[in-house]
């Protein structure tokens, strides 16, 4: 029994589950990581990752047999014969739709760290403040002040490059040096900027790829192949595997455990704590029981709330944070896939060399500093400035050495920028178990009864024409807007179905993110949020994690759990 | 991919070329795999000859150098839905019986200017069709948008692709992202390890593989 008992447990090995076990082993404790997929060793296993696109028998593209196998993955960029090895295997691991949804999974270690955008943002302090103020679902129980200090604990450690821009819309971090804008980016950027009058702004995407060696961490600066998706064999960007998994196993206090299902947490409802959880090995079919005095899940935001909803149901039919009537409500993601681009004239004679990482970002405007719209809340763009590649279409030559001469050179330069929009907490957006389907361990499955709604609807038409007048009014030609249709989920960001809040009658969590029916219980990944802002979360993730491990460490310590 | 390069994605999609973009719409279609069809070492070596005449050897490698004859009959047999394998099969004929009709010979016996001669006047047909099959798309989109606004079922209509818009695609992508098309014809710089944004360019410098 004594090798089933650690201090800690921590349900996923993710973004935020790999900071969950490298705050908590540094601060003393040992800790059980638990990991339903299996294992991706660092470098040793990113099989792709050096590979030429011309040694994929199908440069890339994806087969009739990989949409037969994945009939969720196929539905956006994901699917990709370069990354396969990245995602989960739809069939084994299905779910319901009551409404469309696309559930786009990574079931192994360090989860959907691997395959991240890594585009890294603060919220900022209206953000915590804007449920409240428009009396939008509940009011977060912390304020910026609160998590500050852990967006640069997180920010310092994960490595993240950047400007300090000095905006409000978009708080400052602590930064590598930035990455730069090409030169038709720069120009756009000036002329934004001299256009709204400083109201509007393209800056410098913030990412978690490092600028400078981090020899502590034994990870090399971004060496511009990007290729970040197959995994970095330099550990250039911030990843489970690359940063938070080898800092945690330096201390010699984490045992990681691949092929882990944690079916439910075990709850003692004489002391009102968890005691630990029952895992289901992947492999073997066994069930194992691991305890612990705190349980961190970090399972990912569904699954999170997947584990919550089959624990202590004894008690409450709903599930371990059911009493709220909140646990599997309030479901969110970004809203976007639709945006402008336009031709830059003038720039023949220039280029780039490297392919970057990060492109640009455009903050929110709308909504802000006076600005009023017929919805709330607002949106930010990603985008880059590049030329054509061979892939263009040249109308002049049809087939030939002059169309091979043509193809040669690099085309037109244009920009390109897509919106992300932010989606409300609505109640009626909820995700609940589907009894009536088991996946292949027997487990009962996930429904998703999702949708955007007038909010959005209202922002969408903002997103796209806001797109098409700065890109113009930045002196782009041939400026076209589109709209690639979006389903929820498609963000990969989903939030929300286990809410922080203020009062144990309408929210799961509590302000340290401690399950209010059992303290020992801490969920730190996108299940935990009450507003979703429209940047990018993870960052978000790693500072609320940290933060909620070291009031654990500290309550531990105090006897208090 | 990148999500940022989403976009290239779907500006490809809507442009006038579909390379990849192509192959990603068709393989929305979600067909079983089933060609029924194969190909036989006579059509590859067509294949190669039908790729040199889009991309020839000129001061570099051309198509048949990159093997895309073979190259494009694993994207045909893997990639495509069974009514566009069916197309790029009848395709093959179709080339040749054109080849026939206009120099009263045989594909495979034609000079590389008679090739070259009818690729152009197919290519220009192909363009053609390509702009009626996107505006008869776009209309159908709008039909089923409206129809879905309305509560309305509606079932989407697509025109099939022209053959030759198939053969030019697999062509450019399999002679670009090939080793020779990549590193001999482009410039492929493996590991950059820096970024510069502002390089100086002058026309004629070849671009590098993305």
């Amino acid at each position: 029994m004594a090798d089933n008992y650690f201090d800690a447990i921590v349900i996923g090995s993710g973004i935020s589950g790999g900071w969950a076990a490298k705050e908590l082993t540094e601060k003393g404790l040992t800790v059980m990581m638990l990991e339903r997929g299996r294992n991706i060793e660092h470098v040793k296993d990113y099989v792709n990752a050096q590979k030429d696109l011309w040694e994929f028998p199908h440069r890339g593209q994806r087969t009739q047999q990989m949409i037969e196998d994945y009939p969720v993955l196929k539905r956006d960029y994901p699917l990709n014969e370069t990354v396969l090895d990245m995602w989960v295997k739809d069939k084994e691991s299905p779910y319901t739709e009551t409404k469309p949804f696309s559930w786009f999974r990574g079931y192994h270690v360090g989860g959907r760290s691997l395959t991240w955008g890594r585009q890294s943002y603060r919220f900022n302090p209206a953000d915590f403040e804007a449920n409240l103020k428009e009396g939008i679902g509940v009011d977060w129980p912390i304020r910026y002040e609160d998590i500050a200090p852990w967006y640069s604990h997180a920010e310092k450690f994960a490595g993240i490059q950047g400007n300090r821009d000095g905006l409000s819309v978009l708080p400052d971090g602590d930064y590598l040096p930035a990455i730069e804008m090409n030169i038709v980016e720069k120009d756009v950027a000036k002329r934004l900027k001299e256009h709204y009058k400083g109201t509007r702004h393209m800056i410098m995407g913030r990412s978690a790829n490092i600028t400078q060696p981090k020899p502590e961490q034994n990870r090399l600066n971004c060496q511009y192949r990007d290729r970040c998706w197959r995994g970095c064999p330099y550990g250039a960007y911030f990843s489970t595997q690359s940063a938070t998994l080898p800092a945690a196993m330096a201390t010699k206090r984490l045992t990681l455990r691949p092929f882990s299902i944690v079916t439910k947490i075990l709850y003692d409802k004489d002391t009102k704590r968890a005691t630990g959880v029952e895992v289901l090995d992947a492999q073997t079919n066994q069930t194992v029981v691991y305890k612990s005095k705190i349980v961190f899940v970090n399972a990912s935001a569904f699954n999170s709330t997947w584990v919550l909803m089959n624990s202590a149901t004894d008690i409450w039919p709903g599930g371990l944070g059911s009493s709220s009537g909140e646990l599997g409500h309030n479901v969110m993601d970004h809203h976007f896939r639709l945006g402008a681009s336009g031709q830059a004239e003038g720039y023949d004679d220039k280029y780039y060399f490297g392919r970057r990482p990060s492109g640009i970002y455009i903050p929110r405007f709308r909504n802000w500093d006076g600005d009023k719209r017929n919805y709330v809340r607002g949106f930010g763009y990603q985008g880059s400035a590049s030329r054509s590649r061979w892939s263009r279409d040249v109308a002049e030559f049809s087939v030939g050495a002059e169309l091979k001469e043509a193809l040669t050179e690099p085309g037109s330069w244009s920009v390109g920028i897509t919106a992300f929009g932010e989606m409300l907490p609505y109640h009626d957006n909820k995700i609940s178990l589907d009894k009536s389907k088991k996946d292949k361990w027997g487990l009962p499955v996930l429904n998703m009864d999702v949708e955007i709604k007038e909010n959005e609807k209202n922002m969408r038409v903002d997103m796209m024409a806001d797109a098409k007048e700065m890109l113009e009014a930045a002196g782009l030609k041939n400026v076209s807007t589109y709209d690639g249709g979006y389903e929820v989920g498609m963000g990969i960001h989903e939030m929300g179905t286990a809410r922080m809040g203020r009062d144990p009658k309408t929210s799961v969590l509590n302000g340290h993110n401690q399950v209010w029916d059992a303290p020992n219980v801490f969920v730190t990944d996108g299940a935990a949020m009450t507003s979703a802002s429209c940047v990018n979360p993870s960052l978000t993730y790693m500072a609320l994690t940290a933060r909620a491990a070291d009031f654990a460490v500290s309550e531990l310590k105090k006897g208090n759990l | 991919m990148e999500r940022r390069e989403l976009l290239k994605l779907i500006t490809l999609a809507t442009g006038g070329v579909l390379i990849g973009g192509e192959l990603f719409l068709s393989g929305c279609k979600n067909d079983p795999k089933i060609g029924g069809e194969t190909f036989t070492p006579e059509d590859i070596a067509f294949l190669d000859e039908a790729g040199e005449t889009i991309i020839p050897q000129t001061a570099t490698p051309g198509a048949k150098a990159a093997a895309v004859g073979s190259f494009m009959t694993v994207m045909v047999n893997d990639c495509y839905a069974k009514d566009d394998q069916k197309i790029f099969h009848s395709g093959i004929g179709k080339l040749n019986d054109a080849m026939d009709k206009k120099f009263k010979v045989a594909f495979m016996e034609a000079t590389p200017a008679q090739r070259k001669e009818l690729f152009t006047e197919l290519d220009k047909e192909a363009r053609e069709y390509a702009k009626k099959k996107s505006d008869f798309d776009r209309e159908q989109s709008a039909k089923l948008k409206d129809a879905t606004a309305k509560g309305e079922s509606f079932e989407k209509k697509t025109m099939d692709p022209h053959y030759f818009t198939m053969v030019k695609q697999l062509t450019l992508l399999g002679f670009f992202t090939s080793k020779t098309g990549a590193t001999e014809t482009l410039r492929h710089i493996s590991v950059p390890a820096r970024y510069d944004g502002d390089l100086p360019y002058k026309k004629g410098d070849r671009a590098f593989f993305e």
